[in-house]
C-alpha cells in the first residue's frame, strides 16, 4: 500500500537511496539492536558466569545509546522526515529517547540491586527483551505512519508480555495472560479504527494534508468512532481509563525493575503518539478535548480512589500510575505550546518519581518480591536516610512543595487555565478542579508508606538490614533532582524551550 | 541595623535544624539546647526588626514603597510556551500587617521550645521537625511572593504531621491525618487562585527591563512604573515583553493586572455564571478559613490539639491560625477588595456564628483541652467579625485579636500541658479544689483565664473592643456589615465568661478532690522550667492589655493604606 502511494513521488530507486541516507539518524535505535545480538551471541557462547559479561554488554549497550542521543543533541531544533514518511526525528522525540534510555539505565541498576538479581542476569532472556521494549518505546515517540505506530506498539507490547510472564510463577503466568489478552483485544480495536481512518483518507500518513482532507469530508459520528477506536489503542498503552485494568494485575506480579520501566517509558511514548495524533484532528471537526477530558478526569479519580483501598505498595503505585496518566492527559488538553512543554516537564519529572519510588520499595520487597505494608512498619527508625529519601519521593508524587512534582502540576495546570481562558470550554475546567482536587485524595495513600515507617512500630524485631550504602547513594542520585528541580525548575524547562514544537 | 534582616529570622531555625540533623543521636540532651539557642537568636533578631521598624511610613498597602526591611532577589523566571515569561522572586518585607505576627511567631516558638523540654523520645527528630515547622511559620508571615508564600504555608503542613502523628496522644494518628487533608484542601483553592493570579498579573518592574526601557531596577521611579503600566494597559506593550509575575504586593494593584486578564478589575471572566473575581475571592477565603478555623471548617481543630503534644498546640493555635487571618487579610482582601465589599454580609456572618457556636461548644466540653481548642474558634471568629466591619477600627482589631490570642492561647495550652504532665488526665470532672493544692497555678490560670474572657486590662479586651467598635461604626462608614451583628456578637462574651468561670468553679474552687489517689501525690504546684515558660507570657498579656500604644502605634498607619485600599474600591 505505501509502496503504491509514494511510487507516484518517487522512484524506488531514490526511495531505497532515500532510506538507506537515513539510516545514519536512527544510531541510538540500531545501537539497541546490536546490543541486543550480542546479548544473545555471548550467551551462546559462554556457558558459565554469564551475569557479568551480560550485564557489562547491556550497561555498555545502553550507555553508548545515551552517548549517541546527547551526542545529536545539537539536532534538536531541526525536524526530519525519515525512512519514507514513516518517522519524524523531531526535539520532542529526541529528548524523550533521551530519557528513556537513562530509564533504561535505571532499570538496569535496578536489576543489579534487586534481591532477584540472578534471574535477571542467568541467561540472555530478559534483557533481551528489555532492550526491545525499550527499542519499541525509541519507535514509539518518532512515529507519524498508522503501520508504524502498529509495529511500535505492538513491540513494546510483546515485550511487555513476555517479561510479565518471564519468572514463571503462578501469579506472573496469570497476570501475563491477563495483559495479552487485554493487550489483543485493544490492538485489534486500535487497528480496526486506523483501517476506518485509512478507508476515509487513502493515506496512512496522518500528519498529511491528504489525511486532513480526507477526514474533512467524512460525517461525524463514523470518524468520531473511528478516531473513538484508534485513541483507544494509545490509550491502553497510556494505562489511562478505562483500559487501565491490566496494570494492577500485572505491577503486582511483575518484577520490579521491570514495573518501573512499565510504569514510564511506554506512558510517555503513547503520550508523544497521542501528541503528534491529535495534532492532525481539527478541533471543529471532532470534540477530541471532551473525550480526552472525560478521559482524564476519569483516570485521576478513578487511579486515586482505588489507590485509597490498597493492600500491596505495587499494586498503589499502579494505581498512582493510572492517576498519572490522567495529569499526563492534561498537558494533551491543554493543546498548546506551552501544554507540550509542560507535560514534557511533567513527563520527565514523573519518570525520575517513579524511578525513585520504584527503586526505593525495591529494597524493602521480600524474595519472591511482594512488595506489603508491613515490610515497612518502623523501617523510620532503623533507616532513617531511606525513610526520608521515600518520603521525598511521595510528597513529590503528590505535588505539593517543596519538590519537583508541585512544579509539574503547577505548569500542567496553568497551561490549561490558559487555554481554558481562550476557549472557554466548560470540560476543561471541570478537568482543572478535579485535577486539583485530586491531590487530596492522593496525600492520603501517598503518605500510608511514610505512616508506616515513621508511626508504625514493627512487633518482632526484624534481623535483615535494608539497603546498604551503596542503595542511599543510588537513592540520593535519584531524588536529588526532584528537590533541585523545585528551586530551578528553569533549568529544565530552558532545555525544554529549546526544543522545536511543530505540532 | 543588619542587612538581610528577615532571612537570618527566618533561616536561623533551618540552620538549627541542620545542625541536629549532624550531630550524633547519641547527644540526646544537646538538641533542646540546639533549638533553644536557635530560636533565641531568632528571636532576639525578631525584637530589633521591631525596634528598627519605622511606625511613620504612610502609603497604601499595595505599593512596594511603604515595605520595610525588604529582601528582594530573583529566584528563577522561566518561559512557557505560549504562556509568556513569568518571574519567581524571594520577596521578603514587613509592615504594620505583619510585623505583629512576626513578633507574635518568634515569641511563640521560643516559649514553645522551652516547654517541648519535656519530650523524652526520639527527640533528634522532634527537635529537628520543630526546627522545620519554625522556619516555615516566620518564612509563612513575611513572604510576599506568592511562590515563596504558598512554599513556606505548605511546607508547614508536613513537619506539622509528624510532630501530631509521632508525639501525639492516642488518637494522635487519626487527628494528624485530618488536620493535613482539611488544611490540604485549602491549600488547593488558594492554589487554583494562584494560578489564575499569576497569569493576569504583570510586574512592570522587570517588564519595562524586558523591554529595555530600563536598565536595572533601580532606575525604576514611580513615574516610570506609572508609565510601563500605562503602556501595558492600553496594548502597547509588545506581548512578550510582559513578565508575569507572583508577587503579592502588585496583586493588590488593578494597574498591575494585564488589560484583558481573567482576574483584572474589569474582567469578563466567569466561572460557572459569577464573576470570576467573586470565585476567587471565595476561593481565596475558603482556603485560609479552614486555616483560620471558622464554622463549619473547624472540625479538624479539637482533634489535632487534643492529640498534639503541648508544645504543638501551643504553636498550631498561637501561630498557625493566625496564619488563616493573615492570608485573608494579604491576599484575598488585598486582591479584590470589591469582591470583599460585596461578601462582608456572608463574612461577617460566619464570624459571628462562629464565635457563638465556639462558645457553646466549649461550654460543653468535658476536656479541658477540647475547651480551649473551642475558645479558639470563638475568638478566632472576632477576627473575621473585625475583618468583615472594613473599618480602621475593625482591622485592627483584628490584627490585635490574633496578636493577642497568640499570647493568651499558648498561655492556656502551656497552662493544660502543666496539668497533664502530672496526672495525664485533662478531664474536667476529674478534679476539684485545684486552689489549695497548686496556688501558683491556679492563679496563672485564673490570670489566663480572665484574660481569654476579656477582662479589661488584658490584651484580649483590647483586641475585642476594637473589634466592636469597628464593627458598631461599619453600617454607617462604610456600610460592611449591619448593627445587630456586633450586638449578637456580645453573647459570645457572656458565653465566654460562662464557660471559664463556670470551669474555674469546677476545678479548683472548694474542697480537694481528685479522681485518682495517686494523682495526690504528683500533683506539685510549678517548677522553675514552667515559670520561665508562662511569666513572660504574662507580662506580655499584661503590658498589651495597658499599654496597646505599643502596637498599635507600629501597625497604625498600615492598617490605615489597607482600608484606604478597600474603601477606594468601594468608591
Amino acid at each position: 500500500m505505501i509502496l503504491l502511494q509514494s511510487n507516484m513521488t518517487l522512484g524506488l530507486k531514490e526511495q531505497i537511496q532515500g532510506i538507506s541516507a537515513d539510516i545514519a539518524w536512527l544510531a541510538p535505535e540500531i545501537t539497541l539492536v546490536i546490543t541486543a545480538v550480542l546479548l544473545l551471541i555471548y550467551d551462546l557462547i559462554f556457558k558459565e558466569n554469564k551475569s557479568v559479561g551480560l550485564a557489562a554488554i547491556a550497561f555498555a549497550g545502553m550507555t553508548f545509546t545515551l552517548a549517541l542521543l546527547i551526542a545529536g543533541w545539537g539536532n534538536i531544533e531541526e525536524d526530519r522526515i525519515l525512512m519514507d514518511g514513516m518517522i519524524r526525528l523531531d526535539g520532542v522525540a529526541i529528548y524523550l529517547k533521551a530519557f528513556f534510555s537513562i530509564g533504561g539505565l535505571i532499570g538496569l541498576v535496578m536489576m543489579l540491586r534487586s534481591k532477584q538479581k540472578e534471574k535477571f542476569f542467568k541467561s540472555s532472556e530478559t534483557l533481551l527483551l528489555f532492550f526491545g521494549l525499550v527499542l519499541g518505546t525509541f519507535l514509539m515517540t518518532m512515529v507519524i505512519n498508522f503501520l508504524m505506530v502498529y509495529v511500535a506498539i505492538e513491540l513494546v507490547s510483546i515485550c511487555s508480555y513476555v517479561l510479565t510472564g518471564l519468572f514463571k510463577s503462578k501469579r506472573n503466568s496469570e497476570a501475563a495472560m491477563k495483559y495479552l489478552l487485554f493487550g489483543a483485544v485493544a490492538s485489534a480495536v486500535m487497528i480496526y479504527g486506523m483501517s476506518w481512518l485509512y478507508g476515509f483518507t487513502g493515506t496512512l500518513d496522518f500528519t498529511s494534508t491528504a489525511f486532513a482532507e480526507g477526514i474533512s469530508q467524512v460525517a461525524v459520528f463514523p470518524l468520531s468512532l473511528a478516531l473513538i477506536m484508534t485513541i483507544g489503542g494509545f490509550v491502553f498503552k497510556l494505562g489511562a481509563f478505562p483500559f487501565h485494568i491490566w496494570s494492577p494485575d500485572v505491577y503486582e506480579a511483575s518484577p520490579t525493575p521491570i514495573v518501573a520501566i512499565f510504569s514510564s517509558l511506554p506512558k510517555l511514548a503513547a503520550l508523544a503518539i497521542l501528541f503528534r495524533f491529535v495534532a492532525s484532528l481539527d478541533l471543529a471537526l471532532v470534540d477530541w478535548q471532551l473525550w480526552l477530558g472525560i478521559i482524564a478526569i476519569a483516570s485521576m479519580t478513578v487511579g486515586n480512589f482505588s489507590a485509597l483501598w490498597q493492600k500491596d505498595v505495587k499494586r498503589m503505585l499502579a494505581y498512582s500510575s493510572i492517576a498519572h496518566a490522567g495529569f499526563l492527559l492534561v498537558g494533551v488538553l491543554a493543546f498548546s505550546e506551552s501544554g507540550e512543554t509542560s507535560a514534557l516537564f511533567y513527563g520527565s519529572i514523573y519518570l525520575l518519581m517513579n524511578f525513585g519510588a520504584f527503586f526505593l520499595v525495591q529494597l524493602f520487597e521480600d524474595n519472591e518480591g511482594k512488595t506489603s505494608f508491613d515490610a515497612f512498619k518502623g523501617m523510620g527508625s532503623k533507616v532513617p536516610y531511606l525513610g526520608v529519601l521515600l518520603l521525598i519521593v511521595m510528597i513529590s508524587l503528590t505535588g505539593l512543595p517543596p519538590m519537583a512534582g508541585f512544579n509539574a502540576k503547577l505548569y500542567i495546570f496553568s497551561s490549561l487555565w490558559e487555554t481554558w481562558q481562550i476557549e472557554g470550554s466548560s470540560i476543561l475546567i471541570w478537568a482543572f478542579i478535579f485535577g486539583l482536587f485530586n491531590t487530596v485524595v492522593s496525600l492520603f495513600f501517598y503518605l500510608k508508606i511514610p505512616y508506616y515507617m515513621f508511626f508504625k512500630g514493627s512487633e518482632e524485631a526484624v534481623s535483615s538490614v535494608v539497603g546498604n550504602l551503596t542503595d542511599k547513594i543510588l537513592g540520593t542520585i535519584l531524588v536529588a533532582p526532584l528537590l533541585l528541580l523545585f528551586f530551578k525548575s528553569d533549568w529544565l524547562l530552558n532545555v525544554l524551550n529549546s526544543i522545536n514544537f511543530a505540532l | 541595623m543588619i542587612e538581610n534582616l528577615l532571612t537570618y529570622i527566618i533561616f536561623t531555625p533551618l540552620l538549627g535544624a541542620l545542625v541536629v540533623l549532624f550531630l550524633p543521636k547519641s547527644k540526646t540532651s544537646s538538641f533542646k539546647w540546639v533549638a533553644l539557642v536557635a530560636l533565641g537568636v531568632t528571636l532576639v533578631l525578631s525584637v530589633l526588626a521591631v525596634t528598627s521598624f519605622d511606625a511613620s511610613v504612610e502609603g497604601l498597602t499595595n505599593s512596594e514603597d511603604q515595605l520595610q526591611l525588604v529582601d528582594k532577589a530573583e529566584w528563577f523566571s522561566v518561559q512557557l510556551g505560549s504562556l509568556g515569561k513569568f518571574s519567581v522572586d524571594y520577596f521578603v518585607g514587613v509592615d504594620g500587617l505583619n510585623l505583629s505576627l512576626l513578633l507574635l511567631a518568634a515569641i511563640v516558638l521560643f516559649i514553645g521550645a522551652i516547654s517541648s523540654f519535656g519530650i523524652k523520645q526520639k527527640q533528634k527528630g522532634y527537635f529537628g521537625l520543630y526546627l522545620l515547622l519554625s522556619t516555615s511559620v516566620l518564612g509563612c508571615f513575611v513572604a510576599l511572593d506568592f511562590f515563596l508564600f504558598y512554599l513556606f504555608f505548605e511546607f508547614m503542613l508536613l513537619p506539622m504531621y509528624f510532630l501530631i502523628g509521632i508525639w501525639g496522644g492516642p488518637r494522635r494518628e487519626y487527628a494528624a491525618i485530618k488536620f493535613f487533608l482539611y488544611t490540604l484542601v485549602g491549600s488547593i483553592l488558594i492554589l487554583i487562585v494562584m494560578i489564575g493570579l499569576y497569569n493576569s498579573v504583570y510586574d512592570p518592574v522587570k517588564t519595562g527591563m524586558e523591554a529595555g526601557v530600563i536598565e536595572n531596577v533601580s532606575e525604576a521611579s514611580p513615574d516610570m512604573i506609572s508609565s510601563i503600566q500605562f503602556a501595558v494597559q492600553s496594548g502597547q506593550m509588545e506581548s512578550e515583553n510582559i513578565v508575569k509575575s507572583f508577587n503579592m504586593i502588585s496583586m493588590a494593584d488593578d494597574a498591575n493586572y494585564l488589560p484583558d486578564s481573567f482576574l483584572g478589575k474589569n474582567s469578563y471572566g466567569e466561572i460557572f455564571g459569577q464573576s470570576a473575581r467573586w470565585m476567587a475571592f471565595l476561593a481565596l477565603l475558603i482556603g485560609f478559613a479552614i486555616k483560620l478555623p471558622v464554622f463549619p471548617f473547624h472540625t479538624w481543630l479539637p482533634d489535632a490539639h487534643v492529640e498534639a503534644p503541648t508544645a504543638v498546640s501551643v504553636v498550631l493555635a498561637g501561630i498557625l491560625l493566625k496564619i488563616g487571618g493573615y492570608g485573608i487579610i494579604r491576599t484575598a482582601f488585598s486582591f479584590f477588595p470589591d469582591s470583599a465589599f460585596h461578601y462582608t454580609w456572608l463574612i461577617g456572618f460566619f464570624g459571628l456564628f462562629s464565635i457563638l457556636y465556639g462558645a457553646m461548644n466549649a461550654l460543653a466540653q468535658k476536656d479541658l483541652k477540647r475547651l480551649i481548642a473551642y475558645s479558639s474558634v470563638s475568638h478566632m471568629g472576632f477576627v473575621l467579625l473585625g475583618l468583615a466591619a472594613m473599618t480602621v477600627e475593625g482591622v485592627t482589631g483584628a490584627i490585635y485579636q490574633m496578636f493577642s490570642h497568640g499570647l493568651i492561647s499558648s498561655m492556656l495550652f502551656l497552662l493544660v500541658g502543666v496539668l497533664y504532665d502530672r496526672t495525664h488526665d485533662r478531664g474536667i470532672e476529674n478534679y476539684g479544689g485545684l486552689a489549695s493544692k497548686m496556688p501558683k497555678f491556679t492563679i496563672l490560670i485564673t490570670i489566663a483565664f480572665f484574660a481569654s474572657l476579656g477582662l479589661p486590662g488584658f490584651s484580649g479586651f483590647i483586641a475585642e473592643l476594637m473589634v466592636f467598635i469597628g464593627a458598631f461604626k461599619s453600617s454607617t462608614v462604610i456600610g460592611a456589615i449591619p448593627y445587630w451583628m456586633p450586638v449578637v456578637a456580645t453573647l459570645g462574651l457572656v458565653l465566654g465568661a460562662g464557660y471559664y468561670l463556670w470551669t474555674l468553679q469546677r476545678m479548683f474552687f472548694g474542697k480537694f478532690w481528685v479522681k485518682d489517689k495517686a494523682w495526690r501525690e504528683t500533683l506539685v504546684d510549678l517548677n522553675a522550667r514552667e515559670y520561665v515558660m508562662l511569666v513572660p507570657l504574662v507580662i506580655l498579656i499584661i503590658w498589651f492589655g495597658i499599654y496597646p500604644a505599643t502596637l498599635l502605634n507600629l501597625i497604625n498607619n498600615s492598617v490605615e493604606g489597607f482600608t484606604q485600599l478597600l474603601i477606594l474600591s468601594v468608591e
